[in-house]
């Protein structure tokens, strides 16, 4: 997988990080505080994992990266864009596809696409090339005509990947891209996601799937309570929680060793 | 490579075709009913009722009422389809699409305004088809009538974006609707005249702003007013002008709508 760090360890210009993330505050109005001063740097062209439990803020971190939510302190850049100053180029760089289904239900799949890629400011014939494109690469030509609210959940999921892809961003930020879907598409998008992240797109990768964040993932962030507590690659991470999986590491990091799978394989059959 | 300029309309156009091709996708509901609930009131009020009432300031009763039932239409219109549409995308989440994009606040704004001026544009320019085939309909001061009913139009569909930002129920939309909107409209002279009320009514109905915008589109069809056109059409576009800007602040602040 591509990974434009250098190889002497220095850090990377601006332009060569996608997120460059300083000290990132976010306090709801409600008092709750989702972000507690989160610092972070994701290289272009990585693939990065941001795991955490539900709740530990990796979804507000996301939705200050794309201008869904505020931040009320510190600093996000894209590719070296102030999220807040430079909104607009920040935002241009960035494909989400979030968590929750959010489609528009007015529209068939087919405009869907074709409207995302005009609210990014795509051409007309670049959008129908694109949309026809990416249409086939999601196994979804067959149901370009139907409403989005008809489609099955598999064919939202898809749907919404395709939409993310659409104005072809720079990074590309799946939330939880695999939650309740089958093991077929899981697989499939495994497949395109390393693909075009060895093409050059960045991908930033938050999942429960401690497995899939293993294979994906160069390098993988814990977060929990709001602030980043441990960052490295997969076998960095079990050193770092002295134990020999990043599942471990995971589980000792929400203070369930007693979870471990090595502790279930080592107690004797009674 | 296309320039700043160019994305920029290729976004507000998208923006704004999402907004009619919503509405025209259920053109039943959409323009369907209202078109069908003019007409009700036109033959109610005008072929039932109006040979009763007989002649108001020298016009068909008919007559005039059906520049108020224009205004009506097209202000109720334009405000239900901006206040519904962000309500609904708000509910499904499918407007972080567009909060997620480079697009402007003011971009965002204008076009979920237009997308409900259209609505009403639409529905009155068929109302007033329909009316011109049953009735003889003069226009007398186009100069008028198509700034004040733009006015109008443009006002309320910035109402509707004001109560779809922040409405967090579809009930908070019907109780604008029905609890403020509709009264404020039906006593502010659509099917009557307001000079021919008794006091304290009279006095009370020129505190309806309402009452002004019908004046304006009645004087632009038939060349009646019972209030001062110019003061009337300053008043007009001040209210519109602050109700803009409050929303440009919303939008740009992200108030009910960013996290």
């Amino acid at each position: 997988m591509s990974n434009e760090f250098a190889p002497d360890g220095s850090v990377p210009l601006a332009d060569d990080k996608a997120l460059d993330i300083e000290d990132l505050a976010k306090r709801y109005p409600t008092g709750v505080e989702a972000l507690r001063g989160v610092s972070l740097e994701v290289g272009s062209g990585e693939f990065f994992g941001l795991l955490g439990p539900n709740g530990a803020g990796k979804s507000t971190l996301i939705h200050c990266a794309t201008g869904l939510a505020q931040p009320t302190g510190g600093s996000i850049r894209v590719f070296g864009h102030d999220a807040i100053d430079d909104y607009a180029e920040a935002r241009q760089a960035v494909g989400l596809a979030p968590q929750e289904p959010n489609i528009d239900w007015f529209l068939t799949v087919e405009e869907t696409l074709d409207f995302h890629g005009g609210y990014f400011g795509m051409p007309r014939r670049d959008r129908r090339e694109r949309t026809a494109e990416l249409l086939d690469t999601f196994s979804l030509t067959e149901k370009r005509t139907e409403r989005t609210r008809t489609l099955s959940g598999g064919m939202k999921r898809r749907l919404i990947l395709a939409r993310a892809m659409m104005h072809r961003p720079r990074l590309l930020i799946l939330d939880e891209p695999t939650a309740g879907v089958d093991v077929e598409l899981r697989l499939e998008l495994w497949h395109y996601v390393q693909r075009i992240n060895q093409e050059g797109t960045t991908i930033l990768l938050t999942t429960h799937y401690l497995e899939e964040a293993e294979q994906l993932c160069d390098r993988i962030a814990f977060i929990a309570g709001g602030q980043i507590v441990a960052e490295g690659s997969s076998e960095e991470l079990a050193a770092r929680f002295d134990v020999h999986s990043l599942e471990d590491a995971y589980l000792s990091l929400v203070g369930r060793k007693e979870l471990s799978r090595s502790h279930i394989e080592m107690e004797p059959a009674s | 490579m296309m320039s700043t300029a160019g994305t920029a309309r290729i976004r507000f156009t998208t923006l704004w075709r999402r907004e009619v091709n919503r509405f025209t996708k259920i053109k039943k509901q959409t323009i369907g009913a209202p078109l069908l609930e003019t007409f009700l009131y036109i033959s109610v009020f005008g072929a039932a009722l109006g040979s009763r009432v007989g002649d108001l300031h020298g016009f068909d009763y008919v007559v005039f009422v059906i520049p108020g039932l224009i205004m009506m239409a097209f202000s109720i219109n334009s405000f239900t389809n901006n206040a519904s549409s962000i309500l609904q995308q708000k509910f499904q989440g499918a407007i972080q699409d567009q909060l997620s994009s480079p697009a402007s606040p003011l971009e965002l704004l204008l076009a979920f305004s237009l997308g409900g001026f259209m609505r009403g544009l639409v529905i009155s320019v068929l109302t007033f088809v329909a009316a011109s085939l049953l009735v003889d309909l003069p226009v007398e001061h186009l100069l008028v009538l198509i700034p004040g009913i733009c006015l109008v139009g443009f006002f309320f569909s910035q109402l509707g974006v004001l109560t779809g930002v922040r409405a967090e129920q579809f009930d908070d939309v019907s109780f604008m609707q029905t609890f403020v909107l509709q009264p404020l409209i039906f006593l502010g002279g659509v099917f009557y005249s307001a000079s021919l009320l008794p006091e304290p009514f009279q006095t009370l109905t020129h505190f309806n702003p309402v009452y002004y915008m019908i004046n304006l589109v009645r004087y632009g069809f038939l060349g009646y007013t019972e209030a001062s056109i110019a003061l009337s059409m300053l008043a007009l576009f001040a209210a519109t002008a602050a109700i803009f800007a409050v929303n440009l602040r919303l939008f740009s602040t992200g108030y009910k709508l960013r996290a």
